[in-house]
């Protein structure tokens, strides 16, 4: 481990973590000092429990699922607000734990990867329908669909749009796009300067209660936020209806956290155990409310940047962790006059990057996989990102069911037998492929090939046994290639003794060709 | 059987009949039970475990009136608290008074348009307090409108409540003499706000770059003096005569303070970027 790169590594997280975590706050309905508490508590918690050089925090997809979880049931940023954000983020906590206990990290193996770029895509998309609110300057309001409010703020532009707030926004965007030309990673820092500067420029030509833009303001900034959530009765009772949120959320941060690991295991030679990376979300995001902040997950963009720099040990996320604190100590009086339209204009270049062409390009080939990101990306777009989360989910389950009930099946026949060979796993849900041709075959000595077959269960037994009775009835009669494991399987779960069985073993093949 | 069935019905009839009392009852006691119903008071608020939207904001306004420093701090740029000029957390007459709700929206000359209540307090923040202007949908701003609606219970909509803001004194045929405020100032006033105007202990500094600024309505004499006549000294409202307080409201009016927002927008930026 080379502590030098780990540091700086660490030091251009951090850099990169703090306009994250003030607009992803804003994302999740909170003041931006919970955003940065959960930059710097969050960080620490899931790199010092856990095993990677995966960068954590807070997090996009997450903190809409967030801020669309509590907003039914308590005004924007409000005291009953933030408990409820505290209570759902303990049950988000205490749902990846039991995550954990049951070793669940395979399950997400289960989600395809075209589902994790959908729901990145659809993130992004409300991500850059959210940052209009801010660099436009209009008072949140909500429409059922997207168009809707793009078709409210063409049409009454003139009375909606603050110049003032469009013109930081734009220059924000400006500049990170020319930025992005000279750094890939430094292009977001270029952005928010460039919004900085122009804000100056408004504020010295126009004041405040002209213009009427919006600044972050003085944030009241601990080293040590400590806070006790408020659980009693009542909370408990009217969070009941944030329950499938926190599934949601819980199953959302580990499956992009379990998605980065795997890369990174994949790729790096780091030592990484999946579980306790499961172990650190999940008690991080436990901890979150006691320290003022809310949950998060693995973040691929600030993942990415650490494992650009060489970092390989959890080492880097702990310094940037600590570089935050420090960071924001001395920036706090500087970012009380940024304006949150220039926030907003990086957080539009955010979610403009995860919407990529590239991607559909990339599952194009693949019909089944390009379903699973388009359907998901419409889903969240039009109903929202947990209704996407739940298409993605139940989209990877189906193809992934569909693909393994799936049999190979080859067939050779001469004048007097026919030999069926089976491919795939052979159980409840694909016994049924093997009826059809069975019903052709009938007439004929059959000999079913089954040593390329991974599984077979009781209904596969049951199976042959009854197709073998009704091919005697024919007079014909049927048998069984298997290996010796297999053989002694089947005599356990009972075959019928009026199949044949006959060995794949060399010797045995020696016999046969006599 | 027979037995069990007719107790049953008897116990049927009786649970209707004690239902139909209940009813009447409570018709009967409707309007006293609605006159009875008062406003919970906010002592009653603070120590409820749980409250809903409207409430918890009420509570988070009060919290906010009380302890601006701590609570808003986000957007106040000087070391007052809205207590400071309402006092009794907004609930003195002739002492700015909060209960004004049903005042909103009307029209002020101070910006020449509409203004509804979330307008008025974010202008409290950008010239009273000197800091910046919340937006419209701010937590803070939504508190404390929620706030100034409960205080307002009661109140008839459109009219001006009683002793809204403060007197407007009689012209004196005289005018205000700022040596003679600093005579006043020193005898009265500096034990609670400093010889220099920076405030003692909890009391707020009436000038200085910790003050309202220059665009405040306490910066107006008129407004100032009406203010000082008939709260202040605190605990001896309207101990000093009408020349008296215009004298210290002329006084207060010439030491320096935070610069308007309005006017001299390069001196505000310095203002705010240096410590």
């Amino acid at each position: 481990m080379n502590w030098r790169t780990e540091v700086f590594a660490g030091v251009v997280g951090a850099i990169l973590v703090i306009p994250q975590g003030i607009t992803f706050a804003y994302l999740a309905g909170l003041q931006p000092e919970y955003g940065l508490y959960g930059a710097i508590f969050v960080t620490l918690f899931t790199s010092f429990l856990g095993s990677s050089s995966m960068m954590s925090g807070p997090n996009t997809a997450v903190a809409i699922l967030i801020g669309s979880a509590v907003l039914p049931l308590a005004g924007r940023g409000s005291p009953v607000y933030i408990d409820y954000v505290f209570i759902l983020c303990l049950m988000v906590g205490l749902i990846q734990l039991l995550f954990w206990l049951v070793r669940g990290a395979r399950i997400f193996q289960y989600l395809s990867p075209s589902a994790i770029s959908g729901i990145s895509a659809g993130a992004g998309f409300l991500i850059v329908m959210a940052s209009l609110d801010s660099i436009l300057n209009l008072s949140t309001f909500n429409t059922t669909f997207f168009y809707e409010k793009l078709y409210i703020i063409v049409s009454d532009a003139k009375d909606l749009i603050s110049p003032y707030s469009l013109f930081i926004g734009v220059v924000t965007i400006a500049g990170g796009f020319i930025g992005r030309r000279y750094s890939h990673r430094y292009f977001l820092i270029v952005a928010v300067a460039c919004g900085y500067l122009a804000g100056m420029l408004v504020s010295f030509i126009w004041p405040q209660p002209v213009t009427e833009l919006e600044y972050l303001g003085r944030m009241p900034l601990q080293w040590l936020p400590l806070h006790v959530p408020t659980v009693n009765i009542e909370y408990l009772m009217t969070s009941i209806k944030l329950i499938p949120y926190a599934l949601t959320i819980a199953f959302i941060g580990l499956a992009q956290s379990l998605v980065i690991v795997r890369e990174l295991r994949m790729t790096t030679d780091q030592e990484i155990d999946l579980d306790k990376e499961v172990y650190a979300q999940g008690l991080a995001n436990f901890l979150a409310p006691f320290f003022s902040t809310f949950a998060g997950s693995g973040s691929f963009n600030r993942s990415k940047a650490n494992r650009s720099l060489g970092a390989s040990t959890p080492l880097s996320g702990i310094v940037a962790a600590g570089f935050v604190l420090l960071l924001i100590t001395f920036l706090g009086p500087i970012l009380t006059y940024m304006p949150m339209a220039a926030m907003a204009g990086t957080l539009f270049i955010v979610g403009l990057d995860m919407i990529k062409w590239s991607d559909v390009k990339h599952y194009a080939p693949e019909r089944p996989e390009l379903v699973i990101y388009l359907a998901t990306f419409v889903g969240i777009v039009f109903f929202g990102l947990a209704t996407g989360i739940a298409i993605a989910v139940f989209l990877s389950v189906s193809v992934f069911l569909l693909r393994i009930s799936q049999l190979d099946l080859s067939v050779e026949r001469d004048a007097s037998q026919a030999t069926l060979k089976v491919k795939g796993s052979l159980f409840y849900a694909s016994v049924s492929h093997l009826t059809e041709q069975f019903r052709t075959l009938r007439d004929q000595d059959l000999t079913v090939d089954l040593q390329y077959t991974t599984h077979i269960d009781q209904s596969a037994v049951d199976f042959f046994t009854h197709e073998a009775g009704s091919m005697a009835t024919h007079g014909t009669a049927l048998t069984l290639l298997v290996n010796d494991q297999q053989r002694a399987f089947l005599l356990s779960l009972g075959l019928s003794d009026t199949i044949t069985l006959r060995s794949t073993q060399p010797d045995e093949g020696d016999a046969a060709s006599e | 059987m027979n037995l069990t069935r007719s107790l049953i019905r008897v116990r049927r009839r009786s649970a209707f009949l004690a239902s139909v009392f209940a009813a009447l009852a409570a018709l009967l006691l409707t309007p006293t039970a609605l006159a009875q119903q008062s406003l919970p008071s906010i002592e009653q608020l603070v120590n409820e475990p749980f409250l809903d939207d409207y409430y918890s904001n009420v509570v988070y306004g009060y919290q906010i009136v009380n302890d601006t420093q701590h609570f808003a701090s986000r957007y106040v740029g000087n070391a007052l608290n809205c207590k400071n000029c309402h006092l009794n957390s907004g609930t003195k007459a002739d002492a700015l008074p909060l209960n004004v709700a049903g005042m909103y929206p009307k029209w002020r000359a101070k910006n020449g348009k509409r203004n509804g209540i979330g307008l008025r307090i974010r202008e409290c923040f950008v010239y009273s307090m000197d800091g910046i202007m919340p937006p419209d949908d701010a937590p803070e701003v939504l508190a404390i409108a929620a706030y100034v609606t409960y205080l307002s219970q009661g109140e008839v909509m459109g009219a001006e409540p009683e002793g809204r803001g403060v007197p407007t004194l009689p012209a004196t045929g005289y005018d205000p003499n700022p040596a003679n405020g600093r005579a006043v100032y020193l005898e009265q006033c500096a034990s609670c706000h400093g010889e220099q105007g920076g405030g003692v202990g909890d009391m707020p500094p009436v000038w200085g770059m910790n003050s309202y600024n220059r665009g405040a309505g306490m910066n107006r004499i008129d407004e100032a003096a009406g203010f000082i006549w008939a709260n202040m000294p605190l605990g001896q409202d309207k101990s000093l005569t009408h020349q008296q307080a215009f004298d210290v409201a002329a006084y207060l009016n010439l030491q320096y303070r935070p610069a308007d927002p309005r006017q001299s927008k390069f001196l505000k930026l310095l203002e705010d970027l240096l410590p």
